[in-house]
C-alpha cells in the first residue's frame, strides 16, 4: 500500500494545495496569535520589579491617605520609601496645554530609589524638579529646560523638566515629580502601595490596616495579574482563530470529498485488484495525515516568520512589546491544531469514498458527475436546529440571558448549514435566473447547482464570514448609536472656553470661529456672581444654542440657575451642603444679592447658567462670558484641543468639553471593529481559498465538457465568463444569505445585549459598511476564479476531449 | 491511389497537411503531407489503426488543432491563420460533433442539449428543422430526459440532432460507437446515414470499426499519418483489402 500512498500523494499534491493552504493560515494565525501575546506578557512583566529592587517590603494600602503617612513616617525615621501609583492632571508649557490628562508619577529624591533609567540630564534634587518619560517627551516635544505646569487651579504647581529617564510601559508615567508636588493632586491620585525599605512594624505602626509583603512575592503577584489580562486577549483572539478553523475543516472537507469523488475509479480499481475496504481507508487517512503534518508544518515556519515581523513593526512604535518569543506548548498546540482539523476534515468523505464497489471500475466510463443529494433526515434535522435556535433566540431576547443567545445562534445557524444543499442552490437558481440571462449565464447556473453539497459546502464556507461580519458591524454600529446618544446627553457641547477672571475678549469667538477644525460657535453673555466666596462666572442662555449636540434642553427656566458640579465642590463644605440639600443659593452681583433655585449638573465647563430673563435682573449690562463651540466632522480631538488651548490660555479663560471623551470613544469602537472585522477576514480568506479551490477542482472534473462546448463554439471569452458568473453566483448568494442572517443575529444581540442596559435601543445598519462586506465578497468570489477560469480558458478543444 | 471529385462540391479540404507534436529527436510526426478533399453531402469515414492519425486529421480539418504546415479549408474558408476566438467562431457556424463519449452535458435536457450551439451563437431556432432532425432522429419523447435517463444509442442520437441543428457545412463524428454494443452501434450509423440522405448533412467519420465504414458512401484510409486510399462506394472485400494492402 506503501507504493500506492506515495504515488498518489505525488500525483494529487497540486490538488491539495488549497486544504494545505487552508491548514496554514490556521495553524499561522494560532502562532502568530501565540507570539504576540507572548511578546506582550514579555514587555509588560518585564521589569515590573525595577521600582521596588531596593527595598525588602511593599506595603499595600487601600487609601491614598495611607500611603501619604506612611511616606511621611518613613521621612521622619529615615528609612527609604517610594509611592507606586499615578496622578492623573492636565500638564501645560507656557500656558498651552500639553495633555488634557497625563499619568504623573512619583520621582524620588533618594538615588537609591530613582529606579528609572535616565536617558540624559539628571535626577530630580527639590521639589521644584521632574523627569519626563523620554516617549512621552518625544511625542509632545518637552525637552530639558522646560517648566510644564501641573494640573489647573490652587493646586497647579510649575516644575523644571531636569532629565529624561525610559522606564517600563506596565508601571511607567509620563512624568515623574517629586512626592511634595505629587501629593497636592489628591484628587486624582491614586496609590495602592509603597516600596518600602523599612521594617514590618514600622509600617503597620504607621498604617495599622496596610498589608505588607516581601518585595519578591508582590513582583510575583504583579506579573501574574499581567499575565492574566494577556490571557484573556489570547483567548479572544483563539475565538477567531476558533472560527477561521471551523471554516477550514469545511474548505477541507469539502477539498477531500471533491478529490475522492474524482478518484472514485481509482479506488475502485485498486478495490479490484485485492485492496480491501480497510486498507483503502487507512491509505486516505494516512493521506490525511501527511497531507495535516506538512501544511502544520508550513504553518508553523510561516506563522514564526510573520510573527517575528509583526512584532518587530509593532516593537517600532509601542514600547510595550517585548522581544518575540513563541512557548513550546502554543508550538505543540498549534502543529496539533493543524492535524487535528486536517484528520477531523477528512473524517467523513473518507467513510463514504472507501465505500466504493469494486465493480465501479469495470463500469463504462460516464463522466464524472457526482450527484449528491441532501437526504430526508438531513432536512428533518435542519428543521429541528432551526426551530430550536428561533426559539432559543426569542426566549434570550424575553430574557436578556446572553449564553442563551450564544447557543441560539449556534444552533440556528447550524441549521441554515444543514439547509444549505436545498437552499443553497435554490437561491442560486433564482440569482441566476434572473431576467436578462444569456446562454453563459445559464451554463453557470447550471454547473454551480449541479452538485448541490458541494456548492452548499462552498458557499457555507463565506457564509461563516460574511454572517459573523456583518453581526459584528451592525452591532458595534448600534452600540454607537448608543453611546452618541448618552454622549450627547454627557457631553453636549464639544468644547467650552469660559471666562476666569473678567469677561472674555471680544475677538476670541472670532478667532475661535476661523479655526479650521471648528464648524461653529456660540457666544454666550453673561456676569460674575459670587457665591459662597467663590467667583463663578454666570452665562445667559436663551434659545438652545445649534452647537449643542443631541436633544439635552441646556435653556434653564427664569430664576433657576444650573450649577456644575465642579463648582459645587469649590464652595465651602457646609454650603455645598446646603446647596445640594436645598436647591437654592443666594448669589451676589455686584454687591446685589438674589436667591435663585439650584440645579446640579454637569457638560458645559465652569459656569453657572442662567435664562436671559433672569441675567437681566441680575446685570442690566452682559458681556460675554463663555463660548461654546462645535467641532468639524472628523477634527482631530488632540489638534481641536491644542488650538482652543492655545486660544484661551493667551486670553486667560478656562477650557473644557466633550469632545475628546467622544473621539475617544469613537476611536474605541473604531479599533474594536476595526480588530473584529481584520480577525474575521482571515476566516474570509480561507473560504476564498475554498471557492477557488472547488472551482478550480471543477475544472479538473468538467474538462471534456469544456472541450466540448469550446468545439461546439463556445469561445475562450465566454468559458471564462461563465467560470467567472459560477463564482460570482456563489459568493453573492453566500453573501447576501449571510448578510441576512448577520443582520438577524445583530437584531437579537441588539435586544438582548443593549436594550437590558438602554431603553428602546435600535438596529442600526451600517449600510455602507455592510455594502462594503458585499462588495469585498463578490470582488473576492470573483478574484477566485482568475485562476481555475484561466486553467480552464488555457485548454484547447482537442487537447480537453484527449483528457481522461 | 487519391482520387478527386470534381463533379461534387467540395466541403473540406486539405493540402499538403502536416501535424507534428514536439520538436527534434523527440517529435512525432501525426500528419505527413496529406491531400484531401470531402466531396458535400455524402458520408465519408476516415479509417485508420490506433495511432495511424485519422483523429489528428479529423481534429485539423475541424478547426479543433492547427495544422503545422499545409492548408485546411472548410466551406470555402481557409483556416489558417484564425486565432483562437475565430475559430470558435467559424465552428460554431460550419462545423458539428458528435464525440465518442462526453457528449452532452450532464446537467441539461436532451432538448436542451440539442439547442445548446444555437444558443450559444444566439441564434433563432428554426422550428421546422428543429422537428424534422428530432423526427428523423426519433427522439420526440426523449426530449424532456436527463443524459442520465438516456441509453448509450438514445445519448448519441441527442448528440447527432444537436450536431445537425445549426445546419453545419459539415458535421465530424469521432468514433460515435466507440462505446456503443452492436445494435446501438447500428442505429446510430443509421441515423448518421439518414441525415445524410434525408436531411442533405456532410458527415465524416472516424472509426476503425470495418462495419462502421460499410454505413459509409466514400471511405479515406490512413496508415502513419499519410493517406493510403480514398475509396469510392467500396465493398467490403476492396476495403478489406485497402487496408491490408499497407501492411503486405
Amino acid at each position: 500500500m506503501r507504493t500506492v500512498l506515495l504515488a498518489s500523494l505525488r500525483h494529487h499534491t497540486r490538488r491539495y494545495v488549497a486544504a494545505a493552504l487552508a491548514v496554514v493560515i490556521g495553524v499561522a494565525f494560532v502562532v502568530v496569535t501565540g507570539m504576540l501575546t507572548g511578546a506582550m506578557r514579555e514587555g509588560l512583566t518585564a521589569d515590573v520589579g525595577a521600582p521596588v529592587a531596593a527595598v525588602d517590603h511593599v506595603v499595600t494600602v487601600d487609601d491614598p491617605r495611607a500611603a501619604a503617612r506612611l511616606v511621611d513616617g518613613a521621612a521622619e525615621e529615615g528609612v527609604p520609601a517610594l509611592t507606586l501609583g499615578y496622578a492623573m492632571e492636565s500638564v501645560a508649557r507656557e500656558g498651552v496645554q500639553l495633555a488634557a490628562s497625563a499619568d504623573i508619577a512619583e520621582a524620588s529624591l533618594d538615588p537609591a530609589l530613582q529606579w528609572q533609567v535616565l536617558e540624559d540630564g539628571r535626577f530630580p534634587s527639590g521639589p521644584g524638579e521632574a523627569v519626563a518619560d523620554v516617549n512621552a517627551a518625544k511625542s509632545t516635544d518637552v525637552a530639558i529646560g522646560d517648566v510644564l505646569t501641573i494640573g489647573t487651579g490652587k493646586a497647579a504647581s510649575d516644575v523644571e523638566v531636569v532629565g529624561l529617564v525610559d522606564s517600563p510601559p506596565a508601571l511607567g508615567a509620563s512624568l515623574y515629580v517629586p512626592w511634595q508636588v505629587l501629593d497636592r493632586f489628591r484628587g486624582t491620585l491614586w496609590v495602592d502601595s509603597v516600596a518600602w525599605g523599612g521594617t514590618e512594624e514600622l509600617a503597620l505602626g504607621i498604617a495599622p490596616g496596610a498589608t505588607v509583603e516581601p518585595a519578591q512575592e508582590w513582583v510575583a503577584a504583579r506579573q501574574a495579574e499581567i499575565s492574566r489580562g494577556v490571557d484573556i486577549l489570547a483567548v479572544m483572539a483563539l475565538i477567531f482563530v476558533a472560527i477561521a478553523l471551523v471554516v477550514g475543516v469545511m474548505v477541507i472537507a469539502n477539498t477531500f470529498a471533491i478529490l475522492f469523488a474524482q478518484r472514485q475509479r481509482e479506488f475502485a480499481l485498486l478495490r479490484c485488484v485485492g485492496v480491501t475496504r480497510r486498507q483503502l481507508r487507512r491509505a486516505v487517512r494516512v493521506e490525511a495525515l501527511v497531507l495535516g503534518v506538512v501544511a502544520s508544518a508550513l504553518g508553523l515556519a510561516a506563522g514564526m516568520a510573520m510573527g517575528h515581523g509583526l512584532v518587530a513593526l509593532v516593537r517600532h512604535w509601542f514600547a510595550d512589546m517585548g522581544p518575540a518569543t513563541l512557548p513550546p506548548a502554543w508550538v505543540g498546540g498549534a502543529f496539533a491544531v493543524g492535524i487535528l482539523v486536517t484528520l477531523l476534515a477528512a473524517w467523513l468523505p473518507t467513510r463514504s469514498a472507501t465505500k466504493v464497489a469494486p465493480l465501479a471500475a469495470l463500469r463504462p466510463d460516464t463522466g464524472v458527475d457526482v450527484r449528491s443529494a441532501a437526504g430526508r433526515w438531513r432536512m428533518v434535522l435542519a428543521g429541528l436546529f432551526l426551530v430550536g435556535g428561533t426559539v432559543l433566540l426569542a426566549a434570550s431576547v424575553a430574557t436578556h440571558a446572553v449564553p442563551v443567545m450564544l447557543v441560539g445562534g449556534v444552533v440556528a445557524f447550524v441549521g441554515v448549514l444543514l439547509l444549505g444543499p436545498v437552499l443553497v442552490p435554490a437561491l442560486i437558481r433564482l440569482v441566476g435566473g434572473l431576467p436578462g440571462a444569456g446562454p453563459v449565464r445559464r451554463l453557470a447556473t447550471g454547473n454551480a447547482v449541479r452538485n448541490p453539497r458541494r456548492t452548499a459546502t462552498t458557499a457555507a464556507s463565506l457564509l461563516v464570514g460574511v454572517t459573523l461580519t456583518t453581526a459584528v458591524l451592525t452591532g458595534l454600529a448600534s452600540s454607537r448609536t448608543e453611546l452618541d446618544r448618552e454622549m450627547d446627553v454627557s457631553h453636549p457641547i464639544d468644547a467650552t472656553i469660559t471666562a476666569v477672571d473678567g469677561p472674555l475678549d471680544a475677538g476670541l469667538a472670532e478667532r475661535a470661529g476661523a479655526l479650521e477644525l471648528v464648524a461653529d460657535v456660540a457666544v454666550l453673555d453673561g456676569t460674575t456672581a459670587t457665591i459662597g466666596g467663590v467667583e463663578v462666572p454666570l452665562a445667559g442662555v436663551g434659545a438652545q444654542p445649534g452647537v449643542v449636540r443631541g436633544g439635552r434642553d441646556l435653556v434653564p427656566d427664569d430664576s433657576v440657575l444650573h450649577l456644575p458640579y465642579a463648582v459645587v465642590d469649590e464652595l465651602p463644605a457646609r454650603l455645598g451642603k446646603q446647596v445640594r440639600d436645598d436647591q437654592e443659593v443666594t448669589v451676589t452681583v455686584a454687591g446685589r444679592e438674589r436667591s435663585l433655585q439650584v440645579v446640579v449638573s454637569d457638560g458645559w465647563g465652569r459656569a453657572g447658567l442662567v435664562s436671559q430673563a433672569t441675567l437681566a435682573a441680575l446685570d442690566p449690562a452682559p458681556q460675554p462670558v463663555a463660548l461654546w463651540v462645535r467641532a468639524s466632522e472628523g477634527a482631530d480631538a488632540e489638534d481641536l484641543r491644542g488650538d482652543l488651548a492655545a486660544l484661551s490660555g493667551a486670553a486667560g479663560a478656562g477650557l473644557d468639553g466633550g469632545y475628546s471623551q467622544r473621539a475617544w470613544v469613537d476611536l474605541q469602537v473604531d479599533i474594536l471593529t476595526g480588530a473584529v472585522v481584520g480577525l474575521l477576514g482571515i476566516a474570509i480568506v480561507i473560504a476564498l481559498v475554498g471557492i477557488a479551490n472547488t472551482l478550480g477542482l471543477s475544472v479538473l472534473e468538467r474538462g471534456r465538457e469544456n472541450a466540448l462546448l469550446r468545439a461546439m463554439g463556445l469561445t475562450r471569452t465566454q468559458l471564462r465568463r461563465a467560470m467567472a458568473a459560477e463564482g460570482l453566483l456563489l459568493s453573492t448568494v453566500a453573501t447576501v444569505l449571510g448578510i441576512a442572517l448577520g443582520l438577524v443575529f445583530a437584531w437579537v444581540g441588539v435586544q438582548v445585549l443593549i436594550a437590558s442596559v438602554v431603553e428602546d435601543a435600535r438596529l442600526t445598519v451600517p449600510a455602507l459598511q455592510v455594502a462594503g462586506v458585499a462588495l469585498v465578497a463578490a470582488l473576492a468570489g470573483l478574484a477566485a476564479c482568475v485562476l481555475p477560469a484561466r486553467k480552464a480558458a488555457r485548454v484547447t478543444p482537442a487537447a480537453g476531449l484527449a483528457l481522461d | 491511389m487519391t482520387t478527386t471529385l470534381q463533379d461534387t462540391a467540395t466541403a473540406a479540404s486539405a493540402r499538403g497537411l502536416t501535424r507534428t507534436y514536439g520538436a527534434g529527436e523527440g517529435a512525432v510526426h501525426a500528419l505527413r503531407g496529406i491531400d484531401l478533399d470531402v466531396p458535400a453531402g455524402r458520408f465519408t469515414a476516415i479509417m485508420g489503426p490506433s495511432g495511424s492519425g485519422k483523429s489528428t486529421l479529423m481534429h485539423c480539418l475541424a478547426g479543433l488543432d492547427a495544422a503545422t504546415s499545409g492548408s485546411v479549408t472548410v466551406a470555402g474558408r481557409d483556416l489558417a491563420g484564425l486565432d483562437d476566438t475565430a475559430l470558435t467562431l467559424f465552428r460554431r457556424e460550419h462545423v458539428g460533433f458528435v464525440f465518442q463519449a462526453f457528449n452532452l452535458l450532464p446537467m441539461l435536457t436532451a432538448g436542451q442539449n440539442i439547442v445548446l450551439p444555437l444558443e450559444l451563437s444566439g441564434r433563432a431556432l428554426d422550428r421546422e428543422r428543429y422537428d424534422q432532425i428530432v423526427g428523423v432522429l426519433g427522439l420526440a419523447d426523449r426530449l424532456g430526459h436527463l443524459p442520465s435517463q438516456l441509453s448509450g444509442g438514445q445519448q448519441q442520437r441527442v448528440a447527432i440532432a444537436r450536431a445537425l441543428v445549426t445546419q453545419p457545412a459539415i458535421v465530424f463524428a469521432d468514433e460515435p460507437t466507440g462505446n456503443l454494443d452492436s445494435e446501438a452501434s447500428a442505429e446510430v450509423l443509421d441515423h448518421l446515414r439518414r441525415s445524410v440522405r434525408e436531411l442533405g448533412m456532410t458527415v465524416v467519420m472516424v472509426t476503425h470499426e470495418l462495419g462502421a465504414a460499410a454505413y459509409a458512401d466514400d471511405v479515406v484510409v490512413i496508415h502513419d499519418g499519410a493517406v493510403t486510399a480514398h475509396l469510392t462506394e467500396p465493398g467490403q472485400d476492396e476495403l478489406v483489402a485497402a487496408l491490408r494492402g499497407r501492411r503486405a
